[in-house]
């Protein structure tokens, strides 16, 4: 979930190319709710920066069931520019955009 | 009754007493000519002068110089032993007869706190007490003269006589005289500087008591000088003349209390009535000045949110402090909460409940122009800040560009050079391009590091989309000393509140971090009384210095352009503490 178009189809070549079934995409924090209600992904790999609701509430609502998939926000910035929001927001964890591959996904997984 | 008041009525009684006991010896005496006459002029002067100097160290307990007038009165009863038929007390009353005239003297210098100024003239004063004793003492030892016997028939013979002789009566005499005119020409020239010295305020005050006593002094010089010199009618012309003048002294002292008492209190009443007419800036001072008799008086006034006096244009002033050599300060009050103060000539100060009433007058006008005053100083305020912060805008976009072209433009730079040599290898050294990659994945890695950091100072987003508590929550993790967010409000603030607290917090942390030694430092962030209030606190070596660099400067500028304002408390060795209230 990233409302950068650019950043979403680099990603998706990174880590289907890493072995990742990519099954949905989506540009804002409503649509990735109902694309996650519909498509029942494991992970969910999401942005904080989203231009409605931003990526701590999409997580506090993506997660907290048992079948609730797993979140891992992403972001241009630090994760120190957050400070305990990302714990607290319910997501497994964080990886700056510049860092994302297929290996830091696993070691959160 | 009073201790003071006590004392005064029994010094009073020993007046009475003494000035008696000196009559009956004069009207006893067989060498007095006319008794009645002496009698009642000695008795006018000595009790003119001990009553007026008892009023005057009633009035002005402080001030001697009270003491002093009533000691000339006493002092001057001592001429009258000369009126005694027994030789050792007639030697005695001529040896001190003129002792009065020193004390005189004395009390002129010390006019009008009967303190005299410098140790020199303290000095001065008691060569002329030792020379007003051994002024006589040439007639004394060796015979009178033609003049005194002239005017002392039947007076009895000097219990010091050693011999009739006239050569060294008469060199003694004219060395004591010259002395004497010395000495009385020196205090005439130190009265003569002071009264070219004295401010107005001060020249009235002076002036009763010390022209009357220059005159008194220069037709003493006179009959000193003309004794000297030996013309004898001469002396006696010049001698009544100055009994004359003497005797009026403490009258003319007495016309100029009274008189400065009717007139000041005249003043007060027309400066009520006046006070109640169309108030205008600067007239106030004009009629407080008028009133005061003091026409370098000025007006100050307090203003209590930046805890300093300004004038009445809301240029912010020093007052005098106590103790100062020609200014002082009263204050002025308007229910109990201080409004301003008048600063005016230290002479003032013997007048209290004239100050008093002033003062009391003048608050409601002086709040007034008080409430004006503080409106001009805010405008001032506001001027100086509005052009600082244009001034910090403009140097932030240049720090801004230097950063941007400095660091990431730099690197991406770089970057685009060492992708296309990269590029160019892929095939031909496949081991070289992955080396040039991995250098540019590095590079890459700065530039993003360092685009991040430019964007969270100029504004970080957690504080737009979580708020004031998430963006110091963050703020306090990356802080390279323990913070303690003790306190934080629980609703969200003004976005512009919440970006000025956010900054001031940053800035103390970042300042804490580099100059306090702190091993910790404490947030709270409250509302309270319709303010958020900022605080900072950390356990340092404090004396932090509130004009260092540009920082607090400019966070001070952002605050009270939210009209809000920012104090720092920093103790040397107490840790620092900086708060900053904005009102909500």
């Amino acid at each position: 979930m990233d409302d950068h178009p650019s950043f979403r189809a680099t990603a998706r070549v990174l880590l289907e190319a890493e072995g990742f079934d990519v099954v949905g995409e989506a540009a804002d924090g409503a649509s990735a709710l109902t694309e996650a209600g519909r498509l029942q992904p494991e992970v969910v790999l999401l942005d904080v920066q989203l231009p409605d609701i931003d990526g701590f509430d999409v997580a506090a609502r993506l997660t907290g069931n048992d079948d609730s998939p797993v979140v891992i926000l992403v972001s241009s910035r630090d994760s120190s520019d957050f400070g305990p929001l990302v714990t607290r927001s319910g997501a497994r964890g964080f990886v700056p955009k510049a860092e994302l591959s297929g290996d830091r996904l696993q070691e959160l997984l | 009754m009073t201790g003071l008041n006590r004392a005064l009525a029994g010094i009073a009684l020993a007046g009475i007493i003494a000035g008696a006991a000196a009559s009956a010896l004069v009207v006893s005496s067989d060498h007095i000519a006319m008794p009645g006459a002496g009698v009642a002029i000695g008795l006018l002067i000595t009790w003119s002068f001990i009553g007026t100097g008892l009023y005057a160290w009633w009035r002005r307990p402080a001030s001697r110089f009270g003491a002093l007038l009533a000691a000339v009165g006493f002092t001057f009863l001592l001429g009258a032993l000369t009126s005694s038929d027994d030789p050792v007390v007639f030697t005695i009353g001529v040896l001190t007869a003129n002792i009065y005239f020193v004390v005189f003297a004395h009390m002129l210098l010390a006019y009008p706190d009967g303190r005299l100024e410098r140790p020199w003239h303290a000095k001065l004063i008691a060569a002329g007490y030792v020379l007003s004793v051994l002024g006589p003492l040439p007639q004394l030892l060796w015979g009178f003269t033609d003049r005194t016997i002239e005017g002392c028939q039947g007076c009895p013979e000097s219990a010091l006589l050693i011999e009739v002789d006239d050569t060294l009566r008469n060199i003694g005499n004219a060395v004591t005289s010259v002395i004497g005119v010395a000495i009385v020409a020196v205090v005439l020239a130190i009265l003569i500087r002071r009264w070219r010295n004295a401010t107005g305020p001060q020249r009235r005050g002076l002036a009763p008591v010390l022209w009357s006593g220059m005159v008194m002094l220069v037709l003493l010089a006179g009959a000193l000088g003309t004794d000297a010199v030996g013309s004898a009618r001469l002396t006696n012309v010049l001698g009544s003349l100055g009994l004359i003048v003497f005797a009026s002294v403490p009258w003319v002292f007495l016309i100029g209390l009274v008189r400065s008492r009717v007139a000041r209190a005249g003043a007060v009443s027309e400066l009520l009535l006046r006070l109640g007419e169309a108030p205008g800036t600067g007239t106030l001072r004009c009629r407080l000045a008028d009133a005061l008799g003091d026409r370098s008086l000025q007006l100050v006034f307090w203003l209590d949110d930046r805890t300093c006096w300004v004038d009445s244009e809301g240029h912010v002033v020093e007052v005098p402090q106590p103790g100062h050599p020609a200014r002082a300060l009263t204050l002025v009050e308007l229910e109990g909460r201080r409004v301003g103060a008048i600063v005016h000539d230290t002479t003032l100060l013997e007048e209290p409940d004239l100050l008093g009433s002033v003062a009391a007058a003048a608050g409601l006008a002086m709040e007034n122009e008080r409430l004006q005053a503080q409106l001009r100083a805010r405008v001032e305020e506001l001027r100086t800040s509005r052009a600082r912060i244009v001034e910090a805008s403009s140097h932030e976009r240049r720090r801004l560009e230097r950063n941007l072209h400095d660091g990431a433009q730099q690197r991406l730079v770089a970057l685009s050079l060492t992708l296309r040599l990269a590029q160019g290898k892929v095939h031909a050294e496949p081991d070289r391009a992955d080396e040039l990659l991995a250098g540019a994945q590095k590079e890459l890695t700065l530039a993003l590091g360092e685009l991040r950091e430019l964007a969270r100072g100029i504004h970080p987003a957690v504080l737009s989309d979580r708020g004031l508590q998430a963006a110091l929550e963050a703020l306090a993790g990356r802080a390279p000393i323990e913070v303690d967010l003790a306190e934080l409000p629980s609703d969200r603030l003004p976005e512009p509140i919440e970006a000025a607290a956010y900054f001031v917090v940053a800035e103390a942390l970042t300042n804490v971090a580099k100059y306090a030694h702190a091993n910790q430092a404490t947030v709270k962030v409250s509302r309270r009384n319709g303010h958020a209030v900022v605080e900072v606190a950390d356990d340092g070596i404090g004396g932090a210095d509130p004009d260092r660099g540009s920082g607090l400067r400019g966070l001070a500028d952002r605050v009270s352009a939210l009209d809000g304002r920012m104090s720092l408390d920093s103790p040397a060795g107490a840790g620092t503490r900086l708060r900053a209230e904005i009102p909500v």
